[in-house]
């Protein structure tokens, strides 16, 4: 009888064992957190391009995944370049397009962070490699193209394991243990949790809306897809990707407020609405989370705007400084810069005001509580008008107003009627006359996507001010513009 | 015994029997096929021309198979009698495969594909009567790539790639050898599987590198390096810029490696890449070789013998002192982009990227090379640590590259338009508007080969039109760059390059 019990102990303890190991096993091949490479933390920058914000946990695609996608689809890519045909900042020598991180979590996998849609490349001329400016708007990213690309190969049929792994032996020889986890695990699950986000991608689908075209994102619409799950409805407002440099010129106290259309109360809490949307969920360490905004608020909110990189005509420029003072600084240089201008006033597309709603924003806030992060948040009051903007390094924030709709500082200082109707947004080479990228020509066709001002919520109407100045204080006025 | 007991005992024997039956099988198979060795060459020039990188492991063709395609398929051949030399290998006497083809036991078979001789290797003749003789890590100037792949596809295409036609071949040839017919194994290997899944993958890289048809007629001793590479991302290639689709190039010689290194020169004709083992890595992946699959210890012993290799010295006459009035000229005009001589690369220049305005050459295959590439290479041997390509960049010009053993790197420029040394000095008015390239006869007057014959015996050479896209021969002209010198100065200075 004794010894009967005493096997039977052994037996259990056997069985412990195995399933300890096994469970090692499954933590090491699926939840093991490793570190990033010490290169990424080394500066600031390199922490913002390439740091992980956490999204890896539940919006990371394994990585032999993300890399061949490219290869096996290029079809469904808006044009030769792999990653880079989306206009990704791609820096050369760089593994990841900037604004992509790689983490291991069991096995590694890539995500984005904020870098992505806020970093922002220009040119002098073709003969010139890209300078990148981090925290600038990444006017060239096709972010609509890279949702669709995404869903797209995910319901393509040949994302199945076999066509993946085969594509993958071309490129590594996975461990035969890591081969079978992608065969019979990753490549299914990827699938499936790609293809259950296709109802939140519906409106990015909708056959009558506009494309946004590069640069461009429908902000408040994926918030209210993504993190409230609300049917689509008809409304459609992509604009510009903002700057983010220099947060600190946002103080709450004096009424300031954050998004185009005043939408958030500060900096934190865009900061960490704008990190929610890349992670896709709740943050799995909340602390870690946490820390990771605080220190975005810290960087941005000290980041100063880029100096305009080629020649200013000084005497010029003190001389626009006066027609400013006139014109521009009773909106953007005043009490009023940071807060909401009716939309009367200003006159520009409104359509971007009917994808929010003091409902939506309620609702967010309420989720966003739910996850235990307190912030101040969304504003809860319907939106009524747009933000009289802050204009520093706004030489890099072409094209100009909140939808992108005006290719160049000149441009924006004619009438309405003489203001560009089509043009091509995406390209970086830069228009040192005009302030503002290359919307014309060859290479803007071939590299740019097509912008149609009669298109839904492309309108260039509005912001008319300024456009009667004499010539010569308009130059003068581009000219100070440039050392903002 | 009962009956039952009896029948158990048998079955027991025979489940025995059955089993060491199945583990000598397996064993075999597995010696049979695992297997997975490359011919080993003990000299190092030896291993360079014959030796593995490992490109076999994906493009392998079976050794047998080789031999029959250019016999079964001679009318695809831009020459019947002349088998796979007529699209310019080179086979060395007592040879059974040409310079530049390695061999490999790999999947039960011997298998054969390429390594950098079949494009770094070359032949000159001091007459045409003259045997040619083999310089290695010179440009292929010979070898015609891109009617290499041409009769390849075409076999693939032929309703005679079949199992039986081609054993049939294989057996032609080894009965006229006397070494009997094709194991009955690798026979049915071959029969049920081998040929059908070859004329696929035949089938696939014809698909792949489909483009190449849109392009003016490469001719020997060049390629188009990196529109190739587009392909292997999947760019589809008719959404490409027309600027970039024509990249055609002369092989590069890539002897005195060690030198460039560690100057840290701008490598490829663009100067995309300043690192050497990369570049190597890189320019292997053209013979086949893929992350996975490539043979590290192999690919370095060849850039180590590389490194040190000088390059041939010019064999031929050189008056020494006509020479020795080139030498200055050289160094007031050349040496501060071409270093300071054959075997010193010093200068202020070398291996730096001149921007094409400067250098005026024919601009397609730097626009070629773009950023879209750039950034896609970095991607290439991810997974494996350091390997990872980190150093390539778009450039805007082309690099100054140093002149050793310049004879042997005609025709001139980078994309060979110019014939000789000589014509390179006149102004592109003046050069050769069309001249013949193959040709391995040597023009010692000139340094370069001679370029108007445009056959000999049964193989014709190629025509080189310098009006077609790509193939401009103007630029590196003007004072600076010595084409206004006189004509007694021009002469001194080629009798002086003679030395290099």
């Amino acid at each position: 009888m004794a010894g009967k019990r005493s096997r039977w102990k052994y037996y259990l303890a056997f069985l412990l064992i195995l399933v300890a190991v096994g469970a090692l096993f499954g933590w090491h091949k699926f939840f093991r957190e490793e570190p990033q490479p010490d290169w990424v933390t080394a500066s600031p920058e390199m922490r913002f391009k390439y740091g992980s914000i956490g999204a890896e946990n539940d919006a990371g695609i394994p990585y032999w995944i993300w890399f061949v996608l490219p290869r096996m689809f290029p079809e469904k890519l808006p044009g030769p370049g792999g990653y880079a045909a989306l206009g990704v900042n791609w820096e050369q020598g760089q593994e990841m397009p900037i604004g992509f991180t790689k983490k291991v979590i069991g096995f590694p996998r890539v995500a984005n962070n904020c870098a992505a849609c806020h970093t922002a490349s220009y040119r002098r001329g073709l003969n010139e490699n890209p300078t990148f400016v981090v925290a600038g708007p990444n006017h060239t990213l096709n972010l609509q193209a890279f949702f669709r690309f995404i869903v797209d190969c995910a319901k393509d049929p040949r994302f199945n394991a076999k066509d993946i792994l085969s594509e993958i032996d071309l490129v590594y020889k996975l461990p035969f243990i890591d081969r079978l986890i992608y065969r019979f695990i990753l490549i299914p699950i990827t699938k499936k949790r790609l293809l259950e986000r296709e109802a939140q991608f519906k409106w990015v689908y909708h056959k009558e809306f506009p494309l946004w075209g590069r640069g461009r994102d429908d902000a408040m619409n994926l918030t209210k897809y993504f993190m409230l799950n609300q049917p689509m409805d008809n409304s459609i407002g992509p604009t510009d990707m903002p700057s983010v440099w220099n947060l600190k010129k946002y103080v709450p106290e004096k009424g300031h407020l954050m998004n185009l259309a005043g939408d958030s109360h500060d900096a934190y809490s865009v900061i960490i609405d704008s990190a929610l949307g890349l992670l896709g969920a709740a943050p799995k360490d909340r602390t870690a989370f946490l820390k990771e905004v605080d220190w975005l608020v810290e960087y941005l909110g000290g980041l100063q705007a880029p100096k305009y990189p080629f020649p200013i005509n000084q005497p010029l420029a003190d001389a626009g400084k006066a027609v400013f003072d006139n014109n521009c600084g009773r909106c953007h240089r005043s009490e009023r810069t940071g807060t909401r201008i009716p939309i009367a006033e200003v006159g520009t597309d409104k359509e971007r005001l009917a994808t929010w709603s003091k409902q939506a924003a309620i609702e967010s806030n309420k989720v966003v509580r739910s996850f235990g992060i307190e912030r101040k948040g969304l504003v809860e009051n319907e939106p009524s008008g747009y933000i009289a903007a802050f204009l520093d390094g706004i030489w890099l924030r072409a094209p100009y107003l909140h939808n992108g709709s005006v290719p160049t500082l000149r441009d924006l200082l004619k009438p309405v009627n003489e203001r560009p109707k089509v043009f091509y947004r995406g390209h970086d080479v830069y228009d040192l006359v005009n302030v503002g990228f290359v919307v014309e020509g060859d290479e803007a066709k071939r590299v740019g996507t097509k912008f149609d001002v009669n298109e839904r919520a492309s309108s260039n109407q509005g912001h008319e001010f300024g456009t009667d100045l004499p010539a010569k204080d308009k130059d003068a006025l581009i000219e100070y513009l440039k050392t903002m | 015994m009962s009956r039952l007991q009896r029948f158990l005992y048998r079955l027991g024997l025979l489940s025995v029997g059955l089993a060491i039956l199945a583990t000598i099988a397996a064993a075999y198979s597995l010696g049979r096929f695992a297997a997975d060795v490359p011919v080993q060459y003990a000299d190092d020039r030896e291993h360079f021309k014959y030796g593995s990188l490992g490109s076999e492991h994906e493009f392998g063709i079976p050794y047998w198979i080789w031999r029959a395609l250019p016999e079964l398929f001679k009318d695809k051949l831009p020459n019947r009698q002349e088998g796979w030399q007529s699209v310019g290998f080179v086979f060395e006497k007592g040879k059974e495969l040409p310079v530049g083809m390695s061999q490999r036991r790999y999947l039960g078979f011997d298998v054969v594909w390429l390594n950098c001789a079949f494009c770094h290797a070359g032949t000159v003749r001091e007459t045409a009567q003259s045997e040619p003789r083999v310089y290695a890590a010179m440009p292929a100037n010979t070898f015609d790539f891109r009617g290499f792949m041409r009769f390849l596809f075409a076999t693939g295409e032929d309703r005679r790639f079949t199992p039986q036609d081609i054993l049939r071949q294989i057996d032609v040839i080894r009965k006229r050898e006397g070494v009997g017919r094709l194991p009955l194994l690798d026979r049915l290997v071959l029969r049920f599987y081998g040929i059908y899944y070859m004329r696929e993958r035949i089938l696939t890289l014809r698909d792949r590198l489909d483009f190449i048809k849109q392009q003016p007629e490469w001719g020997p001793g060049r390629v188009d390096t990196f529109n190739p590479l587009k392909a292997y991302f999947n760019f589809p290639p008719e959404q490409l810029s027309p600027k970039e689709t024509i990249g055609t190039t002369d092989f590069p010689s890539i002897w005195n490696q060690g030198q460039r290194e560690s100057m840290k020169m701008n490598l490829h004709w663009d100067g995309n890449n300043v690192s050497l083992e990369e570049r190597n890595r890189s320019a292997a992946m053209g013979t086949g070789i893929t992350p996975p699959t490539g043979d590290r210890q192999s690919l370095k012993r060849v850039a180590d013998w590389l490194r040190n290799l000088p390059a041939d010295p010019f064999p031929f006459k050189i008056d020494k002192a006509l020479a020795d009035q080139g030498a200055p000229i050289y160094k007031k005009y050349c040496a501060g982009c071409h270093g300071a001589d054959g075997k010193d690369f010093r200068g202020e220049y070398v291996g730096k990227v001149v921007p094409i305005a400067e250098i005026g050459t024919d601009e397609r295959r730097l626009d070629s090379y773009t950023y879209e590439v750039a950034v896609n290479q970095n991607l290439i041997f991810a997974g494996y640590g350091d390997e990872r390509f980190s150093h390539f960049r778009k450039t805007f010009g082309y690099a100054n590259s140093p002149l050793d053993g310049l004879w042997l790197r005609a025709p001139y420029l980078h994309n060979g338009s110019v014939p000789t040394v000589r014509d390179l000095l006149e102004p592109s008015a003046k050069r050769p508007k069309t001249f013949y390239r193959g040709y391995d006869v040597y023009d010692q007057k000139n340094l370069g080969f001679v370029s108007n014959v445009s056959a000999e015996a049964n193989r014709k050479y190629f025509l080189y039109d310098t009006a077609q896209p790509g193939n401009s021969n103007r630029g590196h002209e003007g004072k600076a760059y010595g084409t206004e010198l006189l004509a007694a100065e021009k002469e001194a200075l080629v009798e002086y390059l003679k030395t290099f």
